[in-house]
């Protein structure tokens, strides 16, 4: 089964991202018990082309598809789910070229031909906003966005570019007797999200309608405010985003959601944080780029939820046991999500800190010099330097096809190994988590052994400290009965430090 | 550490020992006594006061020296491959030593003991060292060196535990063939 995830806007680009490394760790595939979900598409929208959040889900995507790519089939557990990235689209590529509200809605011509229009139009936009750039999104004000957003014609955009590959896909998807799911994501506060996850909802729903594809499920996660900016614009930003309109916009958002909300999706899901993390001011583009939020996680999580099939439950929240503190008992399904989370954590750090760096140094000394401090390298890697007869399929390790996916994983690791140091250091005053431990998810110039302390709380493993470490593993992948390395070479390594992360 | 290595380890330690402390005589005796009794020497004696004490020795120092490699190589706890091989040259400087200490108890119990009391070990008196021909010496340092190789490379070589399996010289050609 396909779920289609489109983020709106940047912290709906942060969504994607986080349901990006989700995947990554195994959590969209429910398994046989679940509805055994494979694959993701993934989607942004924003007219922000410049946004650094959309930058950087763009890159975890891409990075992640990349791995995907050189993995193929060559690994049993590691890198298995499928990724579609459907690209990027901004709501301002259907307006001719148009930056501004002006511009979108001519007002030249509105004036000429239909004044009642165009009184109307400055009746409900200020000059300042009609004039607006709106190339770094939608200033934060949820009614230009809706201005912009209602235009699009999703009957025509399903004709052509983006949109027309991911229609497709969810027709055939729901042809084929999947039940495809589309989650969108955005926040309610701000101005893309705001206006563009219930415009695209409905237009979406719409669609479906028109289609008849009645097994495809619309639904949404939607953040409440979760933070703040330590500054603020000047006369020179223009309209800006302001934090103070954060609640009026969030207010007029749900009561939005509760006349309309059904209409728009068919399930919600609500998470913001009282407690407010700090972001610098921006106004959009590559300034902007808040680091990754815990909020987004547990957004992304909601993508993951399935609804008794009797539920009468439309929108669902979450809370927290404690007023200070988030651990994994906080988190949905934490035994899975715990689990899943602590395991790609540990390998990000164990692959990048370690084999990465022995797989480099490798690289200087003959096999059989390196054979000699590193014996679980002949599991994966021919021990003679050269494809042999009697190397079972074992690649050298200096092969150029096995370097470059040692590449693709260290690319992908990294961002992972970013995206979760972010999400556990970016918390807020007086929050504290108890889910990782920010200081370990760094990457190291010198070989790193100890895995004790990168996961905190009831999702570390149960193991003593001295023996949680990479040198444990590589003793345990060296021992390995034959049966259990299915699979050789880079790939072949890096499913038996999945494995044995867990 | 896996049951095959523990049984190689146990059995080689057990080899050795046999034939150090019960084979080596017997084959001085019995194929190379031409070579090692010298004029006026009886090679029964010189095996019992000279020959088998030094090797007793030599078989002590490989164990001794084999228990802090083993202690050392368990306790050791290395993040890297580069680590790991930081243990070869120590591997080296240990069997160096060993067969310096061998060869240093074959002339301490064949010369320099007897020399030291100013005595002579042969029945008839005269010369204060066991007189061993060159060829004699040649063949006991020689066991020296074959003793080291059985009693010290031997069992690392086959079961030097965790990350410093292949650490050993010969260990790699040995054992990383699977």
């Amino acid at each position: 089964m396909t779920l289609f995830a489109i983020g709106v806007g940047g912290s709906g680009a942060k969504c994607v991202e986080a349901l990006t490394h989700l995947h990554a760790c195994g959590l969209i595939d429910r398994g046989s018990g679940g509805a055994g979900r494979r694959s993701l598409g993934t989607f942004l929208v924003d007219p922000d082309q410049q946004s650094a959040l959309l930058l950087r889900a763009q890159t975890a995507i891409s990075r992640y598809s990349d791995l995907r790519d050189a993995i193929t089939d060559r690994s049993e557990r590691f890198a298995r789910g499928d990724i579609h990235d459907y690209g990027h689209w901004s709501p301002l590529s259907s307006s001719s070229g148009a930056v501004s509200l002006d511009q979108v809605f001519p007002k030249a011509i509105l004036a000429n031909q239909a004044r009642g229009l165009a009184g109307l139009f400055d009746c409900l936009f200020p000059p300042e906003e009609q004039q607006a750039d709106l190339e770094v999104g939608f200033r934060g004000r949820p009614p230009i966005g809706a201005a912009v957003m209602n235009r699009i014609n999703l009957e025509q955009e399903a004709q052509t570019g983006q949109w027309q590959q991911m229609l497709a896909d969810i027709e055939s998807a729901a042809g084929n007797g999947e039940a495809p799911v589309i989650h969108l994501f955005g926040s309610v506060f701000g101005g893309t999200g705001a206006s563009g996850v219930p415009s695209l909802g409905l237009l979406l729903k719409n669609w479906l309608r028109e289609q008849n594809l009645s097994s495809v499920t619309v639904q949404a996660s939607l953040l409440l405010p979760y933070f703040d900016f330590d500054g603020q614009g000047d006369g020179d930003t223009g309209v800006h985003a302001e934090a103070r309109s954060f609640q009026l916009n969030t207010d007029a958002a749900l009561q939005y959601l509760r006349a309309s909300g059904p209409s728009c999706f068919d399930r919600v899901y609500l998470v913001g944080s009282d407690l407010k993390a700090r972001f610098g001011f921006s106004i959009g583009g590559t300034s902007q780029s808040n680091a990754a939020h815990l909020v987004e996680l547990l957004a992304a999580l909601g993508a993951r939820e399935q609804a008794p099939a009797n539920t009468s439950g439309y929108a669902f929240v979450i809370s927290r046991a404690s007023q200070g503190r988030i651990s994994w008992e906080d988190i949905p399904e934490d035994e899975v999500v715990g689990a899943a989370l602590a395991r790609g954590a540990r390998f990000a750090v164990a692959w990048l800190n370690n084999l990465s760096l022995e797989i480099e140094a490798a690289q200087q000394v003959s096999m059989g010099t390196f054979l000699s401090g590193a014996p679980w390298a002949r599991r994966f890697f021919s021990p003679s330097g050269a494809p042999t007869a009697t190397s079972g399929g074992r690649p050298p390790i200096r092969d150029a096809t096995e370097l470059s996916l040692k590449t693709c994983i260290d690319r992908y690791a990294e961002t992972l190994l970013q995206w979760l140091q972010q999400i556990s250091s970016n918390v807020g005053s007086g929050f504290e988590q108890e889910l990782f431990s920010p200081e370990t998810l760094k990457r190291t110039s010198s070989p790193d052994n100890a895995l004790h302390k990168v996961v905190r709380g009831k999702a570390r493993p149960d193991r003593p400290e001295a023996s949680d470490t990479v040198e444990t593993i590589k003793i345990a992948m060296d021992g390995l009965p034959a049966a259990a390395i299915s699979r050789v070479g880079m790939a072949g390594l890096a499913d038996a430090l999945w494995t044995l992360c867990a | 550490m896996r049951q095959s290595e523990w049984i190689s380890l146990l059995a080689s330690v057990i080899a050795g020992a046999l034939l150090v402390l019960l084979g080596q005589n017997v084959l001085f005796l019995n194929v190379f006594a031409g070579w090692l009794a010298g004029p006026g020497m009886s090679l029964q004696d010189y095996l019992e006061n000279a020959s088998s004490p030094s090797f007793k020795l030599l078989w002590v120092g490989c164990m001794i020296a084999l228990g802090i490699w083993y202690w050392h190589t368990f306790s050791r706890s290395t993040r890297s491959s580069t680590e790991v091989r930081r243990m070869r040259p120590r591997w080296w400087i240990a069997a160096g030593l060993l067969v310096l200490f061998g060869w240093l108890a074959q002339l301490s119990f064949t010369v320099f003991r007897w020399q030291v009391t100013g005595t002579s070990p042969l029945a008839g008196g005269g010369v204060t060292y066991y007189p061993v021909p060159a060829l004699g010496w040649v063949l006991l340092l020689t066991v020296v060196v074959v003793d080291v190789v059985l009693l010290f490379w031997l069992p690392t070589v086959l079961a030097s535990p965790r990350s410093h399996r292949f650490v050993v010289p010969g260990a790699v050609l040995l054992r990383g063939g699977r």
